[in-house]
């Protein structure tokens, strides 16, 4: 992948000097270069043909215990002043209202230079070229007159980042990510039924052409229009649910990735996001032996991809929740030293313009040990769910209604009614002691629009896991 | 005109000429200097103070072929030259196939109350205690708050934008959010009450109100008893009101409704709520949380009748979307990234075509007083707050939302026990049709970056308890 050579690392580095100077007890900052671009093509139209690109630095200064952080695009030493002058005295404002000073668990002073693996470098694709794939890409949604509308939204991101501190950390990360969101509406009558799915990765362009777009797209497109024929589903109480990977990395975003973040289990996003229902229940079993879920940054090719957090952490595997009892959290430095264990690269922002905060990188539950077709004739009577549409969860991400793409009555074994307009519902402890089966494969599906944070911070991770069984009620929802 | 636009205009123009240069039919520069300090507050004490300093251009081309657009962080000439380039390539790619021009200059009104140089010029650590005054406040108002938690959000904007038919039109403004969340414990029952606020003069600030009204919330939640699943009438003060109204916004934009959420399609002149509701985008009140004297192409403000007594009157226009449905723009350009509600951030977005969409919606004032609502109610809820508000369903209208705290049942007209944690599940647009009666008073109300000026409004809607 190309690298924006133009990232002065010495400005970087001075500006924590010069933190150091005014007296701050530890500093980091990120030097970035962006590039985005964006392409929506709906109908047969191109909506939207956008590229960007930014350079910035974002500066956090913790003086006398208190965070201050602040960001500019002004790159020059002059800029870096003003930036950490700034980010010092709201730091020094602020800790006159700190009453526990904030203390960073300790980790090594990283230096490292990596990236993603890049095939096909964005930038060298011709953005016309794109903007013709996206088009045919959307013809193809339009498998026959009832596609009333195909919609593809594409997103493609690089980042070179330059992590620096007060400890001597320097790490530099290029990344690239992408991803495209494929929707097609089908029509008969009153009904309207939809369809998508999001294809992406770490990586560059190349993952378009390995994918065979117009194959996904037709597939989404024929999706869509089985759905008219599908049976609208109706309400069973505490049933047996068989959950396909996709449908659980929903599932495993809401109810474990939100409620394991540090912050939230401390109470420090209570005021909108919410709080979590297993705080102070670490080692307690809330789950069934099926039920392990890792956060693993480290996996190659997911959207959660990185092998060091924006406090330079080293990334590894955190264990959240092991064969059903409640391990531990995703972490920054500061509230690993307030709940006593190492930090575990739970920090990210997603550009240098924010503050990082605990974020999911590729939250999933673990594989099991069973097969697909043995979970099927299994299973007397239920349902295999598939595919995420939309989340309802409580602030305590402890209730969670989901609803689905798609469902199939499971008979004696076999796969038989379509359903449509279907959801689930259940407490999360509950369907946790439920789950009795997990598959041998699990697949991680990219999931772009993680929010988080005020100013909201949208993310890109990646989530998902094997087929899943367990027991929660069907809803109807048409 | 304050230095700062004067700088943002010289660059606007250096742009204009890169594009003439390089033999482009039209051009656009949209410049922004936007600052914005957040301060977070947590468990009784300031967590961080972080601030912002964004600069940046937004430049859209038309040539021959079609438009294009790009935006850059850096004004050096390089970088100018480099945005201009960019957005020329991405107009090669996009091909228009009807004919396209931006808009042409006309007289700017002006909006009163939107720019407190008070707000501009407040040093940040006098902000890092305005923030801090929520939590006294809450604190003071009743011992048994044991938590708080909130934000406080100081916003400074300034924005130009100017294309090759003569457009330069300056806007700045001011604008403030700040919400807190306290939390209250007696034995293992917890309960937890929220307030928040926005506004675009400091003085409009209140945070004693803010520390009061959730301390209050939190304390009756102590008593809080379960509901009975089922249909209710329910009065929704004006922050859940803006979580149903506030979707009419995304409803009217013709390109949401083309791309996300088709539910307004083929209904204008046709009744989508009940005749007693009339929504209006209003960029040019005074004071207005999302007035500003032009639109994110420069194209004057104007007040619009979005829904008159229930019919569905307009969509809203940009530029592009205008002459795409050949109609001529309403002045709705905004650039948002979120698709829906109101920008908090205006300038933020430079990196952002224009999308068409209300700027500043809100609701035809009613006839009763928010008392006479709650009297005139026999047997019902009264919701003071929404979370994690959706439309679950874009192509039929389900609509979802948690009464994660403020919830009261009303009985013979008086708010009575509190309601233990529940959740409204029904259809948007029959909630909208069955509302009944809507306040006089409008409040600015809202939440995590969507604030507007709503009523309270009383209507129907399933809700069922949270086990």
């Amino acid at each position: 992948m190309k690298r924006d050579e133009t990232l002065s690392e010495d400005l970087a580095l001075f500006a924590i000097e010069h933190a150091s100077k005014m007296g701050a007890e530890y500093a980091d900052a990120r030097l970035e270069a962006h590039y985005n671009e964006l392409i929506t093509v709906a109908n047969g139209k191109i909506e939207r043909g956008i590229i960007n690109r930014k350079r910035g630095i974002g500066v956090r200064t913790l003086v006398n215990g208190a965070w201050g952080f602040q960001s500019t695009t002004n790159l020059t030493k002059r800029g870096m002043k003003k930036a950490v002058e700034t980010a010092f005295k709201v730091a020094k404002a602020s800790s006159k209202h700190v009453p526990t000073p904030v203390k960073l668990a300790p980790t090594k002073a990283y230096k490292a230079r990596y990236a993603t693996k890049v095939k096909t470098d964005i930038e060298d694709v011709a953005f016309e070229d794109k903007i013709q794939h996206m088009l045919t890409w959307e013809k193809a949604l339009h498998t026959s007159k009832r596609i009333v509308r195909g919609l593809i939204d594409y997103t493609g991101i690089k980042i070179n980042k330059i992590f620096v501190n007060t400890e001597g950390a320097n790490i530099k990360f290029d990344n690239t990510v992408v991803w495209a969101e494929l929707k097609a509406d089908a029509k008969q009558r009153n009904l309207i039924q939809y369809y998508h799915r999001t294809v992406g990765h770490s990586g560059g362009y190349e993952i378009f052409v390995k994918t065979h777009m117009e194959e996904v797209s037709a597939e989404i497109g024929e999706k869509a229009e089985k759905l008219l024929k599908a049976k609208q589903a109706k309400m069973d109480k505490n049933a047996t649910v068989i959950l396909d990977p996709d449908y659980v990395a929903l599932l495993v975003h809401e109810i474990v990735g939100h409620p394991s973040e540090g912050d939230r289990v401390l109470g420090r996003e209570a005021a909108w996001a919410g709080t979590t229902w297993w705080a102070g229940k670490i080692g307690e079993t809330i789950g069934s032996e099926y039920v392990t879920v890792y956060d693993d940054p480290t996996v190659p090719g997911t959207l959660g991809f990185y092998k060091f957090d924006d406090e330079g952490v080293k990334a590894k595997r955190k264990v959240l929740i092991e064969r059903g009892v409640l391990k531990g959290h995703m972490h920054s430095r500061e509230t690993a030293a307030i709940f006593g264990v190492e930090p575990n690269a739970g920090m990210r922002a997603i550009t240098f313009e924010y503050i990082p905060l605990i974020r999911m990188s590729n939250t999933f539950f673990a594989e099991g040990d069973w097969r697909f077709e043995e979970l099927i004739q299994e299973t007397k009577k239920g349902y295999l769910i598939s595919c995420m549409r939309q989340p309802s969860i409580d602030d305590q991400r402890f209730n969670w209604t989901i609803s689905a793409q798609e469902a199939y009555e499971i008979k004696n074994g076999e796969i038989t009614t379509h359903l449509r307009d279907v959801a689930l519902t259940s407490t999360a402890p509950k369907f946790f002691k439920s789950v009795d089966a997990a598959t041998k494969k699990i697949t991680i599906v990219p999931l772009p629009g993680c929010g988080k944070g005020d100013p909201m911070q949208g993310l890109y991770v990646g989530n998902g896991g094997p087929f899943l069984r367990g027991k929660a009620t069907l809803l109807g929802v048409g | 005109m304050a230095k700062i636009l004067t700088q943002l205009k010289e660059v606007g123009e250096k742009v204009l000429e890169i594009a003439k240069k390089k033999g482009v039919k039209e051009a656009e520069a949209y410049v922004v200097s936007n600052r914005v300090l957040t301060i977070r507050l947590v468990n009784n004490a300031v967590f961080e103070a972080k601030g912002v300093h964004d600069i940046g251009l937004g430049v859209r081309i038309i040539n021959e072929k079609g438009l294009g657009f790009s935006s850059t962080a850096e004004f050096s000439k390089r970088a100018l030259e480099k945005v201009v380039d960019a957005a020329i390539a991405a107009s090669n790619a996009r091909k228009l196939p009807f004919k396209y021009s931006f808009p042409k200059p006309k007289k700017i009104p002006k909006v009163q109350k939107v720019f407190d140089k008070k707000l501009a010029e407040l040093p940040p650590e006098d902000g890092v205690e305005l923030a801090y005054d929520m939590v006294e406040n809450a604190l003071k108002h009743n011992s048994k708050i044991v938590d708080t938690a909130g934000v406080l959000n100081l916003v400074e904007y300034h924005t130009v934008v100017l294309n090759t038919h003569g457009i330069s039109a300056p806007n700045q403004g001011t604008f403030f959010e700040a919400s807190l969340t306290s939390t209250t414990k007696q034995r293992a029952k917890k309960s937890e009450g929220s307030a928040s606020t926005a506004g675009r003069n400091l003085k409009e600030f209140k945070p004693e109100e803010i520390g009061r009204e959730s301390a209050e919330m939190a304390v009756s939640g102590l008593k809080a008893k379960k509901l009975e699943a089922g249909k209710y009438t329910v009065v929704l003060d004006h922050e859940p009101t803006l979580g149903v109204i506030g979707y009419i916004a995304a409803f009217v934009s013709p390109m949401i409704a083309k791309l996300y959420i088709p539910l307004f399609l083929d209904k204008i002149g046709k009744k989508v709520a009940s005749e007693k509701l009339t929504v209006l985008d209003d960029p040019l009140m005074p004071g207005g949380i999302g007035s500003s004297p032009v639109d994110d192409e420069g194209v004057p403000s104007k007040k619009l009748i979005i829904i008159d007594k229930g019919i569905l009157k307009r969509f809203v226009y940009d530029s592009f979307y205008g002459a795409l449905e050949k109609k001529r723009t309403t002045g709705s350009a905004l650039r948002a990234i979120f698709a829906v509600g109101i920008s908090a951030f205006p300038g933020k977005n430079y990196n952002q075509e224009p999308i068409p969409i209300p700027r500043n919606i809100t609701v035809k004032p009613g006839k009763w007083k928010r008392g006479e609502i709650i009297e005139d109610t026999k047997k019902g809820l009264l919701v003071r707050r929404f979370h994690y508000t959706r439309v679950t369903n874009p192509t039929r209208g389900d609509f979802t939302s948690v009464l994660r705290m403020g919830l009261y049942q009303i009985k013979n007209g008086e708010i009575q026990n509190a309601v233990l944690k529940s959740r409204l599940i029904d259809n948007i647009l029959n909630m909208m049709k069955n509302i009944d009666a809507i306040s006089k008073e409008l409040v600015v109300a809202g939440s995590w970056g969507e604030y507007a000026h709503m009523p309270v409004i009383r209507t129907k809607a399933k809700v069922t308890p949270i086990t």
